[in-house]
């Protein structure tokens, strides 16, 4: 047998060739001093890469995989949390207006309450003819529904559930103070 | 084998323990290879929880007939040549290895060939050889940690890359000659 290739050697401590050729090789190398030398080099070189030092993962890697991992996917119904605790602070946030302010709380109360009867009051013509389309109307706020919650799922996915809170408590706190305001405008010119 | 298939299969039923476990079971061989890949711990770790992210995101594409290990390094590879592709680091083109595949002979062993693993002590010769992993192209660093880091068969690696299993052996075997000739050169 002449002298062995490179990969032969390597194959050869691998074992990764067939029996008969490995014994082949096993005669040669006895009588090679060459080639031994050339297998005891890359046997070497082999086990020193086998033991190379691992790269070890910090404590708590699995848990913040699995954080990363499912803290993405929220439930569809989600955003329902959002809005209760967006209202929740609007009212906290009423009742440190009344007491930072001192005005009346009932008085503002019965305020909205008139509001709202008036406005029943000048709509309930209009109300009538949307009666009469309400089929229709149905038809159309089922899918706005549908495309609201499809909307507002993928907004719970992107964002954190704290800035969710934020940004519903601003936007009621803004929708509530336009109405406010709006109604002292309207107080105020009555009385003018 | 078949346990992997049947976490895969619980995590699909939505038991979040099941791909806990495969995170516990994967995390250090995926961090190994990609930490070997990249070099830098910082980026390897965050590398190797994207791999799981993706993993998870597409693990009903995951086929049974095919080992679990093998498709997560897949992906893992996938993920570190869009990376480097992204980075235009130079992963050496499809048509270089190729040339590099077909150009390699069945080398002999010369006749005066120079001891170059023998002359150091192991300790030395592993800080050698992790810095020489570096400088060899990454085509070659990839199968040279999967065979002898991660320990998979060629016939996994082959897998892994859609590759024929003597492709593999002899890019493996080109590795370690590389690292072997630089083992002198490498401080």
């Amino acid at each position: 047998m002449t002298c062995l290739s490179i990969e032969q050697i390597y194959l050869y401590i691998e074992k990764e060739l067939p029996s008969a050729k490995n014994r082949e090789i096993q005669k040669h190398l006895a009588d090679c001093p060459k080639c031994q030398k050339a297998v005891e080099e890359r046997k070497l070189l082999i086990e020193a890469a086998e033991s190379l030092p691992a790269w070890e993962t910090p404590l708590g890697f699995t848990q913040q995989v699995m954080a990363r991992i499912f803290q993405a996917r929220v439930s569809p119904l989600s955003w329902l949390g959002a809005v209760v605790s967006g209202f929740a602070s609007m009212i906290l946030a009423v009742v440190l207006f009344a007491l930072v302010t001192g005005q009346n709380f009932s008085d503002l109360l019965r305020g909205s309450y008139y509001t709202l009867l008036n406005a029943i009051k000048n709509l309930s013509p209009l109300l009538a003819k949307i009666l009469k389309l309400a089929p229709l109307l149905l038809k159309i706020l089922q899918q706005f529904g549908e495309f609201l919650v499809k909307g507002l799922t993928l907004l719970t996915s992107l964002i954190s559930p704290q800035v969710q809170i934020i940004i519903i408590t601003v936007v009621i706190v803004i929708i509530a103070s336009s109405i406010y305001g709006l109604r002292r405008k309207l107080f105020i010119g009555e009385k003018a | 084998m078949n346990e992997d298939k049947n976490l895969v299969e619980k995590t699909l039923q939505g038991e979040q323990k099941a791909f806990e476990m495969i995170i516990q079971k994967y995390q250090q061989p995926l961090l190994n290879y990609i930490g070997r890949m990249v070099g830098e711990r910082e980026l390897a770790l965050d590398f190797t929880q994207e791999v799981f992210i993706r993993t998870y995101s597409s693990l009903r594409s995951y086929k049974p007939q095919f080992k679990f290990s093998t498709w997560l390094y897949r992906i893992a590879s996938n993920f570190i040549i869009d990376y480097w592709r992204k980075k235009k680091i130079d992963t050496f083109s499809l048509d270089h290895q190729k040339k590099m595949d077909r150009d390699l002979p069945p080398i002999q062993v010369p006749a005066d060939e120079e001891s170059l693993v023998t002359k150091f002590e192991t300790s030395q010769l592993r800080g050698r050889i992790e810095r020489a992993l570096d400088r060899i192209p990454s085509s070659l660093r990839e199968v040279f940690v999967w065979r002898h880091i991660n320990e998979l068969s060629y016939e996994e690696i082959a897998e892994i890359k859609g590759l024929p299993t003597g492709t593999i052996k002899n890019r493996v075997f080109q590795a370690k000659e590389l690292i072997r000739n630089l083992l002198e050169e490498t401080p």
